[in-house]
């Protein structure tokens, strides 16, 4: 535990120093804080307000996707580029806390990301929308559980996905944009009709339950499978 | 196992059809400065991965310090400290942030990191540069940062990988003088690969020439550049085969190319006799060296002498 402790200090250090992804933070969350308000909210009722709470929810995963997807293949890349990948294998460090580590804090910063677009829909919308203070969606369980809960399982699906991704494609665009399109394993089952969305309470929480299980095994499967190996044949290619 | 550092036996590292290392057996003593030498592409950094468990031998073994890099790899690596042919410093971090890092991963208790981490920088003279982040360092300053971070922990046993590759000459200087005062030091394990033979004969107790994964020669810089017994290269000038010169006892002369002689001598002392008798028959001595075939002349030799094979 203190050694993922440490390597997880390490990442958040690098992340706080990487000017470039401290930028894609920044604008997502603007983007993702701000867009739901300055595309007008209409009082609305019944089925369409679900819809409308989704709908706003749905921004803030994007928040969270968008710098998931570029956060997780940085920690990689970067460490090949600069050659830091060849001192961290040949550390005590064990693979699972470099792993976990990096896995982790993209995780963690896709989901503060998501809280600071929470925070700044709601700031954005009693003070442009003129509506006053409301908790938007937060107000609705099945709200929480899209914004809080299925967020965070995306989040941390992304980490383990994007870290893999970046194992094996060398070059940032290009591991951002597998890292996105994997969602697509996601989505697929919804567009293909096999699974059918229902806009309620219980429906979300099994969603967050079987998606946060999927994470998880996701993440697991990645503790198991990761070697320094790896990395060492990866430094040669 | 006991009193060596590094044991090797039979090892051997394939990726795919291409063999990086091949049955390399050698044995770094306990304390010593080793030397590993060989050109590009030779294995060195192969066989420094398989001494820390980073990569598995497809062959053969190795033990460090008494243990297996593979089943045990975390404690051989907690007690190794490595330099890394590209230190691999992380830019986004200042000095002191790369140092607390690598103080962390040692485990030191978190009372004692702040100043273990000062010392270290001004073992290195970086003190000054503790909050600067490491992007705008120079080579040698990354250089002397990556020995301090791997020298912290105080380990048992020091890898440096070229610990001066594209190093300019006043911060080559810098690094033997760094080398040749841990080595003095004692106390420690010190595993050098390195192209500066010059250096390598300085410092090292024991050195192994590795060549496209095969060990050529292992043994002690003076055994492997060989011995002649005393002799001395001479330049003279005014000196012919025909020339009467009154040698010590025992010493002879042989004419080597140009006005190149060498002079076998009875013992070390003679070469003042030699000298001396060679300016009293008027020959003009212009220059005197050792003639004891240097690292870097046998290290050739050995190399050359495995492509012709």
């Amino acid at each position: 535990m203190r050694d993922l402790v440490n390597v997880m200090w390490k990442e958040i250090a690098e992340f706080l120093g990487n000017q470039r992804s401290l930028r894609v933070f920044g604008v997502a969350v603007l983007i993702m804080g701000v867009l739901p308000t300055l595309t007008g909210r209409t009082t609305a009722v019944g089925d369409v307000a679900a819809l409308r709470m989704a709908i706003e929810a749905l921004y803030v995963l994007f928040a969270a996707a968008i710098v998931v997807a570029n956060t997780a293949p940085d920690l990689v890349l970067h460490e090949r580029v600069g050659r830091t990948l060849e001192y961290l294998i040949a550390t005590r460090l064990p693979d699972s806390a470099i792993f976990g580590g990096k896995v982790l804090v993209s995780a963690a910063v896709g989901y503060v990301a998501a809280l600071v677009a929470i925070a700044l829909q709601l700031v954005a919308n009693a003070v442009l929308a003129g509506h006053g203070f409301s908790w938007l969606y937060l107000a609705l369980p099945e709200g929480r559980i899209l914004a809080l809960g299925l967020t965070a399982d995306l989040a941390l699906y992304l980490a383990v996905v994007g870290t893999f991704v970046a194992l094996r494609v060398g070059d940032q665009r290009g591991a951002y944009l597998v890292t996105i399109l994997s969602l697509g394993v996601v989505i697929a089952p919804f567009l293909l009709g096999w699974v059918h969305i229902a806009l309620t309470t219980a429906w979300f929480a099994h969603a967050a339950e079987v998606f946060g299980a999927v994470a998880l095994l996701l993440g697991g499967l990645g503790v198991l499978l990761f070697r320094r190996e790896m990395l060492v044949l990866y430094l040669q290619e | 196992m006991e009193g060596s550092a590094i044991e090797c036996r039979g090892l051997t590292r394939s990726f795919g059809s291409r063999v990086a290392v091949s049955d390399l057996t050698f044995s770094v003593p306990t304390g010593s400065v080793f030397g590993f030498l060989g050109p590009n592409g030779a294995g060195k950094t192969t066989t420094v991965r398989l001494a820390l468990g980073v990569l598995r031998p497809t062959g053969g073994s190795v033990q460090v310090l008494g243990l297996d890099p593979i089943a045990e790899g975390e404690k051989v690596r907690g007690q190794c400290g490595v330099v890394l042919d590209q230190v691999g410093l992380y830019e986004r971090l200042t000095a002191r942030q790369n140092l607390e890092f690598a103080a962390r991963v040692a485990r030191m208790p978190s009372s004692e990191r702040p100043g273990r981490v000062d010392t270290a920088l001004r073992r290195v003279e970086l003190y000054d540069r503790r909050d600067d982040r490491v992007s705008g360092f120079s080579k040698g300053m990354r250089q002397k940062l990556g020995i301090a971070r791997a020298l912290m922990a105080e380990p048992r046993l020091l890898i440096l990988d070229e610990p001066t590759s594209g190093l300019d000459p006043e911060n080559i200087v810098m690094v033997r003088e760094l080398l040749l005062s841990l080595a003095q030091e004692g106390g420690r394990t010190i595993f050098l690969c390195t192209h500066l033979l010059a250096e390598a004969q300085r410092i090292c107790d024991r050195v192994a020439i590795l060549q496209r994964g095969q060990l050529l020669a292992v043994g002690e810089p003076g055994e492997i550049a060989g011995h002649r017994g005393p002799s001395v290269r001479l330049r003279l000038a005014r000196m012919t085969p025909g020339s009467r010169v009154a040698l010590p006892a025992g010493a002879e002369l042989e004419p080597m190319e140009g006005d190149e002689w060498r002079c076998k001598l009875a013992q070390e002392d003679d070469v003042e006799g030699v000298v001396a008798a060679l300016v009293a028959a008027g020959v003009g001595v212009r220059r005197v060296t050792s003639d004891q075939l240097s690292l870097e002349e046998a290290y050739l030799r050995v190399i050359g002498g495995d492509e012709h094979a």
